[in-house]
């Protein structure tokens, strides 16, 4: 018969031809191989029925520390015999002489071994030997078995002679001067069919093509920052630039410069992450300061306070970093972007992250429609492979009008919404001295990220899960 | 943002002739998020801009606007009535202003009286910002003796509150009871406070902490009255034109309450006239449509719309102050046009887009990373101080907090990414080894100003992971990714072994650190095999 065998297989083989019974330990010895490769190539062996393996449980016993003591000292029934081998003692003198738990417990057991005699009279109690040497007890011949290494637990419950050993052996473990150490342990040994095989004529240039291999992991970007990548490359391909800005912005661009009023309850911090005791020290410039201001008390009717906008936040939108540029730029034609991390003091859920990434695009132009911000929302779901896309109305505190997308997931059966949109207000553009419309449309990344790689829960983007991010299908 | 439950057997009576499939699906095209749906009711999310919408009346309204059975504005009618209401000057330091309104003869079941406690809860919310802004009081007409007045009152002063059988103090309303130690701090300790008493003598209301159980509404009250009381004068009446609204769509008869007294009027629930462009409206929306049509699209949104000249003359009623301009008038046209015959057009564009260079630079390092073997893990910016600082057994000192952090794993901003990653090899000690992650992200400092500057981190864990195996990591991603030379200089560090770590310079500076991670914090993080690590701040070294 031929049989393709890898050099591990033939290792086992041959050393089972060789002693019929081995455990893993042995194997490991007699092969050279390493305990993960005799592991491996039994599991191997086992599956092409060339190997049988038995598991058993055998069972050790030791002295524990208290034990060898004990046997260096002996049982205080033993300690009790020397001392009457010098004349019988009074229970006090005996006392004496051993310590007080000893002496109970070598009185009882020596009364029992019918080694002593106790004796009775008016005024004392008296301890005497029955026999000049008494002969070893059941619990010595045990104790000094274990210490040789010759105890069989098994033999003494097939034989009734032993039964008194037994009973020595519960006493004293009883004591605590044995352990009891359990070890389970695989006996290997080969088949009928294994035995036939003769591993020098199998050919060596064959190897087991069929047999299961140790995975492999490809290292990788994070999936979350393909999708992320994904999107950045869509965006440079429909015309837009990218801006950064940082994840630490004062008030006022996060909020003011958007027209939302400082008594607004998005700013609380129970939304928002304010940074403990960080004050901007220039927010915009006094221009910029003057107009915001203005169109607050214009607007919203009360007391605007600088001191307010300038509280430091983690930027609760990607939309300040946009606002920002474009009150410093004013273009009057521009396809801009904005991508990255946004803070939301929120409790973390399987839908809520306290961080996650969003993206905003914005279109300057004098002639840019609501209808071409539908049409690209559209060109660009189209590209990130989402082709059903409808609107509906919604609100927005600083565009007028606004919608949000929908968007039909198949896997879900149903319409998502996705990023929302709208037309900068005239309250927003206008103070900063911006003339033209401003299209802005954006959302969370994570959302559309989950979308893709079948997730319910958006923590799983953040818990580093190896065995998530190994296995997460790339091309999806 | 506000929910409202809306029982569909009620909704479709008070819309009319129309099928409930027709109503749900309208609702969206409102700007109503739908979140949940059963046979007998819907519960949908509203913006808060629309707090008309905060009851089925309102919704209703909506919804025979864009199905064509009612259109126009839906004007407050208002009678006037016998009823007085003075303010005290003494008012004028604590809550100034106080607006009020009757509703006659009107019907009040139980699923109104939920709807108007909704309502009012919504106002509170929102306009009245938690009360403090304005607050509203809605009462039972029949139980007060008129005219009333809108004063102060010492701490001392008696009446039974709403809910209670007792009289209690203001004092024991302000500290033994929810809603005064909840709302009491809106008074800030004041010696007297707002209270509104009627003709004998009796307390009708105690704003904006809480109503006396003498006027409360029930299913058998036939009249009521609405007072609202607030800090500005307009929010006052923003808030009374909601409720107004929403009692006269209920069926009841508005009735004019006069007002006097600390510079507190009779308020004027009229409504507002604004101009919108027809070009304007078309520049916007994308179309070329007459005015007619515009005028049609209006008046589905329940707004009043004639033409004049190049314009279209807009009535707006009292309680849409959430309509500021012209833009706000556009989104009307184009919900009342109907969003879904907005056809999308793709703009041309000649522009030429791109990453940012920051951007770019980033991509190539992290697909270097990825090519010497690397995996990509994503930690948060916001980390718990007890993995910054804790688990690295050095003091915390100089961190920057945030304010009432809702998680304590997302309380302070980290100073560096290593600390992270040695939670995520803690998180996976199960999974096969070699475990090799890196992460580039930003990290904080602060001076006078905060600093934020990128940072690449790398890690390498397995049995005989060790200093050289990572020195060649980090000489190599400098060189083959940006052609920069390093050198690695002995030093100590508390995230790493002693005589196992270096400072990494690189163009003549400390860049970062390197080195085996120093026992204990292994052993912090239980992790059973060796760990080595670099990390070099990116700012300043790839960019500039």
């Amino acid at each position: 018969m031929s049989q393709v065998l890898h050099p591990i297989e033939k290792k086992i083989i041959n050393a089972l031809k060789e002693t019929e019974k081995l455990n893993i330990e042995e194997l490991e010895q007699k092969t050279d191989l390493s305990s993960d490769q005799v592991r491996r190539g039994i599991e191997w062996l086992k599956l092409k029925e060339l190997a049988d393996v038995i598991e058993s449980q055998e069972t050790k016993h030791n002295l524990s520390s208290s034990g060898s003591e004990v046997l260096k000292s002996g049982l205080p029934e033993r300690k009790l015999v020397h001392l009457l081998k010098e004349g019988p003692k009074s229970f006090d003198e005996a006392k004496q002489s051993l310590s007080e738990s000893d002496f109970h417990a070598a009185v009882s057991n020596a009364k029992r071994n019918d080694w002593i005699t106790i004796d009775k009279d008016d005024s004392t109690t008296k301890i005497s030997l029955k026999v000049q040497d008494p002969p070893q007890s059941a619990e010595e011949k045990v104790l000094q078995e274990i210490n040789q290494g010759n105890f069989d637990q098994n033999a003494l419950y097939h034989d009734k002679s032993q039964h008194e050993k037994l009973v020595g052996y519960f006493r004293l473990k009883k004591l605590g001067l044995i352990e009891e150490i359990v070890k389970k342990s695989k006996t290997i040994s080969l088949t009928e069919k294994a035995k036939d095989i003769d591993t020098s004529q199998t050919d060596l240039a064959e190897i087991d093509v069929v047999a299961s291999v140790p995975a492999t992991f490809v290292a990788r970007a994070h999936p979350l920052k393909e999708v992320i990548n994904e999107i950045r490359e869509i965006f440079a391909s429909l015309g837009f630039t990218e801006v950064l800005g940082n994840f630490t912005q004062p008030s006022f661009w996060n909020f003011d410069a958007l027209f939302t009023p400082q008594d607004h309850p998005a700013r609380e911090m129970q939304d928002t992450f304010y940074i403990k005791d960080s004050v901007a020290d220039k927010i915009a410039s006094p221009n910029q300061i003057k107009q915001v201001s203005k169109s607050h008390k214009l607007g919203w009717r009360y007391n605007w306070s600088i001191e307010e906008a300038k509280k430091m936040v983690l930027r609760t939108h990607t939309t300040c970093v946009t606002i920002k540029y474009l009150a410093d730029q004013k273009p009057d034609e521009a396809r801009i972007f904005s991508l990255g991390r946004v803070f939301r003091n929120e409790k973390v859920s399987y839908k809520h992250l306290a961080e996650f990434n969003q993206v905003e695009g914005i279109v300057v132009g004098k002639d840019v429609t609501l209808r071409d911000l539908m049409g690209l929302q559209q060109e660009f779901y189209r590209k990130m492979g989402l082709p059903k896309v409808k609107f509906w109305p919604t609100f927005f505190p600083y565009t007028e009008p606004s919608l949000q997308s929908m968007v039909y997931n198949e896997r879900l059966g149903k319409w998502v919404e996705l990023f929302g949109m709208g037309i900068f207000r005239p309250e927003v553009t206008k103070p900063l001295g911006i003339t033209k419309p401003v299209l802005a449309w954006g959302g969370g990344i994570e959302r559309i990220a989950m979308l893709k790689y079948g997730l319910d829960d958006v923590r799983e983007f953040y818990n580093n899960n190896l065995g998530w991010l190994r296995t997460a299908i790339q091309c999806q | 943002m506000p929910v409202v439950t809306l029982y569909l057997d009620r909704l479709q009576r008070l819309v009319g002739k129309t099928s409930k499939e027709k109503i749900i699906s309208a609702i969206p095209f409102l700007g109503l998020d739908i979140e949940e749906q059963t046979n007998q009711y819907i519960r949908v999310e509203y913006s808060p801009n629309r707090p008309d919408y905060a009851t089925d009346f309102g919704i209703a309204a909506g919804l025979q606007g864009l199905l064509g059975i009612k259109k126009g504005v839906v004007k407050l009618d208002v009678k006037r009535g016998p009823y007085q209401l003075k303010a005290d000057q003494s008012v004028k330091k604590i809550r100034p202003y106080v607006t009020a309104i009757v509703a006659k003869n009107g019907n009040l079941d139980d699923e109104t009286i939920r709807q108007l406690i909704t309502l009012q809860e919504d106002l509170h919310f929102g306009i009245g910002r938690n009360r403090k802004k304005s607050s509203i009081g809605i009462h039972d007409l029949d139980k007060i003796e008129f005219p009333i007045r809108y004063t102060t009152a010492a701490k001392e002063h008696r009446f039974i509150p709403l809910g209670s059988e007792t009289e209690k103090s203001i004092s024991e309303i302000l500290e033994n009871t929810e809603v005064g130690i909840q709302y009491g701090k809106l008074l800030e300790n004041a010696e007297s406070v707002p209270i509104i008493l009627d003709a004998k003598g009796n307390t009708i209301s105690f704003p904006p902490i809480i109503n006396s159980a003498l006027t409360t509404v029930s299913t058998s009250t036939k009249n009521i009255l609405v007072e609202v009381t607030a800090t500005d004068k307009n929010t006052a009446e923003d808030t009374l034109s909601v409720v107004a609204a929403t009692l006269q769509n209920a069926g009841f008869l508005l009735t004019s309450v006069q007002i006097s007294g600390a510079n507190n009027t009779t308020p004027s629930l009229k409504t507002k006239k604004m101009s919108l462009g027809v070009e304007l409206a078309n520049k916007i929306l994308g179309l070329k449509t007459s005015s007619s049509v515009i005028l049609a699209a209006l008046k589905k949104c329940r707004l009043d719309a004639l033409p004049k000249r190049n314009s279209i003359s807009c009535t707006i009623p009292r309680f849409r102050f959430d309509i500021l301009g012209p833009m706000d008038l556009i989104e009307e046209v184009a919900l009342g046009y109907g969003i879904e015959n907005l056809k999308p057009t793709l703009p041309q564009s000649s522009a030429v887009g791109q990453k940012n260079i920051v951007t770019k630079q980033l991509d190539l390092l992290s697909k270097i990373m990825v090519g010497l073997g690397f995996t990509e893990a994503l930690n948060s910016s916001l980390v718990s101080k007890n993995i910054q600082y804790g688990m690295t057994n050095r003091d915390s000192f100089g961190f920057i907090q945030v304010v009432e952090s809702k998680s304590q794993e997302h309380t302070i901003l980290r100073d560096m990414l290593l600390p992270s990653l040695l939670d995520t090899l803690s998180r996976n000690v199960h999974e096969q080894y070699p475990q090799k992650l890196f992460e580039i992200g930003t990290v904080f400092s602060a001076d006078d100003t905060i600093k934020e500057e990128l940072s690449l981190c790398c890690i390498s864990a397995h049995k005989d992971a060790n200093y050289s195996e990572i020195k060649s990591i980090l000489q190599s991603t400098l060189k083959t990714g940006f052609n920069i030379e390093c050198e690695t200089k002995t030093s100590t560090h508390f995230c790493f072994a002693k005589g196992k770590t270096a400072d990494v310079i690189a163009k003549n500076s400390k860049v970062g650190a390197i080195g085996e991670i120093d026992p204990a914090i292994v052993e912090n993080f239980k992790l059973r095999m060796p760990v080595v690590a670099f990390e070099i701040k990116l700012s300043g070294l790839i960019f500039n």
